[in-house]
């Protein structure tokens, strides 16, 4: 079996933004849940936060497609 | 997947650039990779070749101008079918993404970036599972990086604006109400993130989501079918039948992918504006 | 694991190149594509669907304005209609009452006339009783007298005939009899 180790790293990688990205939004429906009315804001700073989140996943994958 | 995908695809089979696992039929399965995403139409292996996503683009983008300006020529207030999909496309980008995220106050002159960003990610996206398209445009990286750009430039050219210069505008960066000694750690991490974190994440977000995407349904129909015609038990032939069928629901699963990376993308964009155009912060 | 390397000069060829290195030509029709793309939007697509927007904004707001001005001028109606009802019945009331002092007026009137005609019918028959019973007593008196004395001359014998003695006797006795002086007798008692 050939193949790249990098890609298996990047699998361990993407874990944490998983779970990130999941409390995220699960925080976000808790609170829209709640309040339905504070949606808008609740939007933006979930936008946010995913966006910070995801942004280390996405290094991951270009770490690992560089380094292959 | 049509036909000039698979020949394209057998191209790369023959000439066996990753021998992966030897099947029983004789010949050799080279699981799909990076190879599969580069196509010249004209110039072959040339840094100027026009290649077909270039070719889809350009497609798009003569669908999308033809159908919005024929669609909104005559507008009436009380809307026609084709007057109510546009203004449903329009209407989520303006009130959903737009004005809630922008601001009443600014959002409309921002209107068309957004809705351009919003539109043409869409439908290039959605080229990755249209047939006789089947191939996501964004998934090459230079069009996510363009996107990208313009939202770069205009983000920083707005919040210079909106700040009043340089100095005001680095220094807006820090959230107020920090003790001293964070600042200077905040500031790093802020100007990273305005400068390199921000536009690098929302190129390769849309970018990585449709290669991946796109991959994925090769993996599962390319090998499906590798698995059905030249896996030499019948064993392997249901698998690949259900690799074949797997690939149906990934598709769907492609389908709200796609439309959710568009919907990101112009959200983050927009979300940028807001922050640049913003009082305080 | 190599770090790739992106000098030109040992990269494989755009194939099996690295996917995060942009290709120059797809760059440049992506800067096309959206250049041209956002210029039909910002002059064509955007304006008017805004247009159209304030458009249904001041439509909806037309409406309902409209829809009060409708609902003031159904106010007024009504008021009007009911001012009018009020009146109608003031009037009716009115009309009534005047019929009925009227009614009353005409019954009195009648009822006076009445009374009037018939005190007079009632005067004129008494008057009439009266002069036919003082006709009649004169009358009475003249036959009385004369049948009186022709009894008593018949049964006298004696003629009084005599003017005076006749009257003289005749008034005395009517006199008498009107006195109730005379007693009328039996004749066989």
């Amino acid at each position: 079996m050939t193949g790249n180790i990098a890609f298996l790293g990047y699998g361990l990688a993407a874990i944490g933004p998983g779970i990130g990205v999941g409390l995220i939004f699960a925080a976000y429906i808790n609170g829209v849940a709640r309040q339905p009315e504070s949606r808008g804001m609740l939007q933006t700073i979930a936008f946010t936060g995913f966006a910070l989140t995801e942004a280390l996943a996405i290094l991951g994958l270009v770490f690992a497609f560089i380094f292959r | 997947m049509s036909p000039t995908v698979l020949s394209s695809l057998s191209t790369h089979l023959l000439s066996g650039a990753l021998p992966a696992a030897d099947g029983g039929g004789g010949t050799s399965f080279v699981s799909p990779g990076v190879s599969d995403f580069f196509w010249p139409l004209i110039g072959g292996d040339s840094n100027w070749a026009f290649t077909r996503p270039s070719a889809v683009l350009l497609i798009s983008v003569g669908i999308l101008g033809w159908f919005f300006i024929a669609a909104t020529r005559k507008l009436t207030v009380v809307p026609g079918k084709r007057q109510f999909l546009v203004e449903q496309v329009y209407g989520f980008v303006r009130n959903t993404i737009a004005k809630d995220v922008i601001g009443t106050k600014d959002f409309q002159r921002f209107l068309p970036l957004l809705f351009t960003l919003f539109t043409m990610v869409l439908v290039n996206n959605l080229f990755g599972i249209i047939p006789l398209v089947q191939f996501p445009t964004m998934s090459r990286i230079a069009f996510p990086i363009v996107l990208t750009l313009v939202v770069y430039v205009v983000y920083h050219v707005v919040g210079l604006k909106a700040k009043g210069g340089v100095i005001p505008y680095i220094k807006s960066m820090v959230p107020p109400g920090l003790p001293g000694w964070v600042i200077p750690l905040m500031f790093v991490l802020e100007l990273a993130t305005y400068f390199v974190i921000r536009p690098v994440t929302l190129a390769l977000r849309l970018f990585g989501n449709m290669f991946a995407g796109h991959l994925l349904l090769l993996v599962f129909i390319v090998g499906g079918e590798y698995l059905l015609l030249h896996g030499g038990n019948i064993g392997l032939g249901a698998a690949g039948i259900a690799s074949g069928l797997f690939s149906i629901v990934m598709t769907f699963f492609e389908l709200l992918v796609e439309f959710l990376q568009a919907f990101v993308f112009t959200i983050l964009a927009a979300l940028y504006l807001a922050d640049a155009v913003s009082e305080e912060h | 694991m190599v770090l790739a390397s992106v000098v030109a000069a040992t990269t494989p060829g755009w194939p099996d190149q690295l996917p995060l290195l942009p290709h120059p030509a797809e760059l440049i029709v992506g800067v096309i594509s959206f250049g041209i793309l956002y210029w039909l939007y910002k002059t064509k697509v955007v304006p008017s669907l805004e247009k159209m927007y304030e458009e249904r904004t001041a439509a909806i707001e037309g409406g309902i304005s409209k829809a009060e001005e409708a609902q003031a001028q159904a106010q007024a109606a009504l008021d009007q209609y009911n001012a009018q009802l009020q009146e109608a019945r003031t009037e009716a009331s009115t009309i009534r009452e005047d019929a009925k002092a009227q009614g009353a007026a005409i019954v009195a009137e009648l009822r006076e006339k009445a009374q009037a005609e018939a005190g007079r019918i009632t005067e004129a028959a008494q008057k009439t009783i009266e002069a036919e019973r003082q006709a009649a007593l004169v009358q009475l008196r003249g036959e009385v007298g004369r049948l009186s004395t022709d009894l008593a001359s018949r049964i006298v014998g004696e003629s009084l005939e005599d003017e005076t003695r006749q009257k003289g006797i005749v008034e005395r006795f009517l006199s008498e009899l009107e006195a109730g002086e005379i007693k009328p007798e039996r004749v066989d008692s």
